[in-house]
């Protein structure tokens, strides 16, 4: 992920990517034939006293994030952390509770809540089009795992988690975002192939009221690309989020929106990234992304993808692995 | 207008349901499904196939060469969501020995000797070197079927556009005319592409890009594209012509025709679409 936000820094109109922190030997010539020139340093004090950055962005695996944002909090950098951004709630706090103290902007990387038409779905809950929302079915679905993983990734204390953390937490993020603090959550897990789980179905309690489901699988055959959607239910109506569309069905006309079934597409919302850097993976979400954390930086606004949402993800990963654990219900704090 | 039908796995597709992916990648899985939606394309005037290629589509378009001699392949390499999925099992240099183990003895002479050529940048992981040594041995490997044009893979192209990697072009595009293909250029960036590459972009005999009536994933802009487009016409061809199945097939075309594009790529389902369309003409919109 490092690479990407790299290149996107270099073609955003607003950033400049004045260095790489990698203490791996050789890395410099390797990020440089794909055309990442800034400067690589063995260390984050040598990054943050020889370059001098106004922000940092965080692309290392996850147990290391809360002693990296400590490095670079050694001054005030803005602050954009790869989700998910820790491996427990304790560490999401305290990094979070760092950003404060430190009165930093911070983001996390939770790139598909970035979509037009993610925003367009929070949009229309925001101006109550579904009136009050009753529940929620939602699912989360890749073909990543078929056999024995090796790796960091597939170790629970280095990357948090296995499909939950780590896919379904894009949903999860999403399901914060739309409804709010996380209450109580009810899960069940399995290891099919890897070391970490590797599929969940777990029951989510919304401080709002919203309950659903969320379904998550990184064993799925039939997708190359991460296929997630969400069904809501509301007492005006129901709203179907797909990748690229939104289907509406109301009980009455709403604003713009007519009685029965309509569609919003993703081509018919506003055109505004000037570059794709990731068409099938992604797509302009992760030039949106940026443009968020940005503006924030410029104008010293938290954007909706905080680390305090993500703190609200975190509650939630960790509630559906103790729920899972236990077999019972957990409430979360 | 030319038309190109696009066979990349049916896996790599944005649906608008779960139900809708498992109905085409279940259809897509079996090569008489696979031979059916090629003739399809034909007997709608395609003549061309852009196929990410993986063992299934390679060996479905082999047969379909043997009867039916005027289809060329457009081979995008390497298949890269394929090779990511290795790289988490394998690590970079087993992913690629992989591949290169599966070569037969004739191509894997050829792309070995590549490899030692450039042993020293792939041994620096060189983005360049890997890449291009990636789509060596996919070509080699698709050595059975007539592919006339080569395009690199559209994740490999973004990151070399961004990070303005002109040799990475320049170089695929000597080595596919070294093997007796054209270089193809498939991107959502194709105004990034012209300035990254200026003239270089003449190399590219055909350059995919995104161009329909509503704009959708044209960046920066529709306006911006369309003038690329009009500068260069016989070298564009349109991709995502249908915004997503949101304008139907006939309307993205005549769209993308009167910018003057040379052709236009179709996936399956909007041939679904044409086929209904020709079947009963009055339903187009």
């Amino acid at each position: 992920m490092g690479m990407v936000h790299g290149h996107l820094l270099q073609v955003y109109p607003g950033t400049e990517l004045v260095g790489f922190a990698d203490p791996q030997r050789g890395s410099h010539e390797r990020l440089a034939s794909q055309g990442l020139r800034a400067p690589v340093f063995a260390s984050i004090p040598e990054l943050l006293a020889t370059a001098q950055p106004d922000a940092v962005f965080i692309c290392t695996p996850t147990h290391t994030h809360l002693a990296v944002t400590r490095e670079c909090l050694v001054r005030p950098v803005h602050l954009f952390m790869e989700k998910p951004v820790a491996t427990s709630v304790a560490d999401a706090d305290a990094i979070l509770a760092l950003a404060r103290e430190h009165r930093v902007m911070h983001a996390a990387g939770y790139v598909y809540a970035h979509l037009p038409i993610v925003e367009e779905a929070r949009r229309l809950l925001a101006a109550g089009v579904l009136g009050e929302v009753l529940r929620f079915s939602a699912h989360a679905y890749i073909s990543e795992v078929f056999g024995p993983k090796s790796g960091w990734f597939f170790q629970r204390e280095l990357s948090g988690g296995g499909v939950v953390a780590n896919m379904g937490s894009h949903v999860l993020f999403i399901l914060g975002w739309m409804f709010g603090r996380i209450r109580r959550v009810m899960a069940t897990t399995r290891s099919h192939a890897s070391n970490v789980e590797d599929s969940a179905h777990a029951l989510l309690w919304f401080d709002g009221g919203v309950t659903g489901m969320l379904d998550t699988s990184w064993s799925m055959p039939g997708a190359q690309m991460l296929d997630y959607g969400i069904t809501i239910d509301g007492r005006k109506g129901t709203l179907v989020l797909g990748r690229e569309q939104i289907l509406l069905h109301l009980l009455r006309a709403s604003g713009d929106h007519p009685e029965g079934w309509s569609e919003i597409h993703a081509s018919d919302l506003p055109a505004d990234t000037a570059f794709d850097i990731s068409p099938h993976i992604g797509g302009e979400s992760f030039y949106r992304q940026l443009r968020a954390f940005e503006t924030s930086c410029r104008t010293g606004v938290l954007p909706f993808c905080s680390l305090e949402e993500a703190a609200n993800t975190q509650r939630m990963i960790e509630g559906i692995y103790t729920s899972a654990a236990s077999g019972q219900p957990v409430e979360v704090a | 207008m030319e038309l190109a039908l696009d066979l990349s796995p049916p896996e790599s597709k944005h649906y608008r349901s779960w139900n809708e992916r498992l109905r085409y990648v279940a259809r897509y899985s079996q090569p008489e499904e696979i031979h059916v939606l090629l003739e399809t394309a034909h007997s709608l005037g395609v003549r061309s196939v852009m196929a990410v290629l993986d063992p299934r589509i390679e060996t479905a378009l082999r047969e379909f060469q043997s009867w039916r001699s005027d289809l060329d392949v457009w081979a995008v390499v390497p298949n890269m969501n394929a090779f990511i999925r290795d790289l988490t099992d394998r690590g970079m240099v087993g992913a690629a020995l992989a591949r290169f183990l599966r070569l037969r003895p004739a191509a894997m002479m050829a792309t070995g000797v590549a490899a030692l050529r450039s042993l020293g940048p792939l041994a620096r992981a060189d983005f360049t070197a890997g890449a291009l040594w990636l789509a060596e041995m996919e070509l080699a490997a698709a050595s059975g079927l007539r592919v006339r044009r080569a395009f690199l893979h559209p994740q490999l192209t973004e990151i070399a556009l961004a990070g303005r990697v002109t040799l990475l072009f320049t170089e695929f595009a000597r080595r596919a005319r070294s093997l007796g293909m054209e270089a193809g250029l498939v991107t959502h960036n194709c105004l990034r592409a012209a300035e990254v590459l200026g003239p270089g972009l003449d190399e590219f005999a055909a350059i995919l890009a995104p161009c329909n009536p509503k704009g959708y994933k044209m960046a920066p802009s529709a306006a911006a594209c369309g003038v690329l487009f009009r500068s260069d016409p016989a070298r564009f061809w349109g991709s995502e012509v249908t915004a997503a199945q949101r304008v139907s097939a006939r309307r993205g075309l005549a769209f993308a025709s009167a910018l003057g594009l040379k052709g236009a790529v179709l996936d399956f389902r909007t041939l679904d679409v044409l086929l209904r369309e020709r079947a009963s003409p009055a339903s187009g919109g």
